[in-house]
């Protein structure tokens, strides 16, 4: 059975705190390992500070809404009614060019099997992560 | 996240406490930013106390070396905790960033 918990938070930085001590939260409740938390964690962080930055362009009179849904992956869901994103054009910097910025993507990425964006929506965004259970979440169910 | 600078004989170690993250990093980028016009090397960050850094924090880190490097500055990391130090290997910057165990070990080197 699948089960989910939504939170809605300001679009501001300041509440990116918030939306980490969530993330590791859900992410301790889904069974993950510490060094998975972590991971987690940076990943949805970085996820919302493109909401701030580049959807809502540094408003922080908006909403992010992120919806966790644990099932067979652990999948979060990230929507906001700002500028739509090109996904296309999301690529991070090389990791050999040492350049400020550039790395948020790259720390989605590792973490998260899926990272698309639903283009059914038609207002704003709503970006789709999901992380596929694996062999390190296994052995913590088992109580490592 | 908090922000301590103390001298160490005409140099200046900051320590960085707490989360280093979007909402916090334009502080942390503000003081190093001065301490880099003022051309003060080497610097050194203790990280002990750090216990979440994001790419907002590691930008303000590479901005302040690119800016010491210009006048051929040193900055060195001191204590970098194990799942920070991760994050900076994940991104190979620690080939860029000198990094020590303790501040007497940046200091002899």
């Amino acid at each position: 059975m699948k089960e989910s918990t939504v939170i809605t938070v300001p679009s501001s930085p300041k509440y990116l705190s918030v939306i980490r001590a969530v993330t590791a939260s859900m992410a301790e409740t889904y069974g993950m390992a510490n060094k998975a938390i972590e991971d987690v964690k940076l990943a949805v962080d970085e996820a919302c500070s493109n909401v701030i930055k580049y959807a809502y362009k540094g408003d922080t009179g908006q909403r992010i809404v992120v919806k966790f849904v644990l099932g067979k992956g652990f999948e979060v869901v990230i929507e906001d009614n700002g500028a739509k994103a090109h996904p296309e054009s999301i690529e991070g910097r090389s990791l050999d060019e040492v350049r400020p910025g550039g790395l948020g993507v790259h720390f989605i990425r590792r973490v998260f099997d899926v990272f698309a964006f639903d283009e059914k929506k038609k207002k704003g965004n709503r970006l789709r992560l999901i992380r596929h259970r694996r062999g390190e979440d296994e052995d913590r169910d088992r109580g490592q | 996240m908090k922000i301590e600078i103390a001298d160490n004989n005409g140099t200046k170690v900051i320590a960085v406490s707490g989360d280093i993250d979007m909402y916090t990093s334009p502080d942390l980028r503000k003081e190093l930013l001065v301490l880099v016009q003022k051309k003060i090397t080497p610097l050194y960050v203790d990280f002990r106390g750090v216990s979440y850094i994001d790419s907002s924090g590691i930008a303000t880190f590479v901005e302040g070396l690119k800016g010491m490097m210009t006048y051929g500055g040193k900055l060195k990391f001191i204590g970098i905790p194990a799942h920070i130090m991760e994050i900076f290997c994940f991104a190979k910057l620690d080939r860029v960033f000198e990094m020590y165990g303790t501040l007497n070990d940046a200091c002899n080197s």
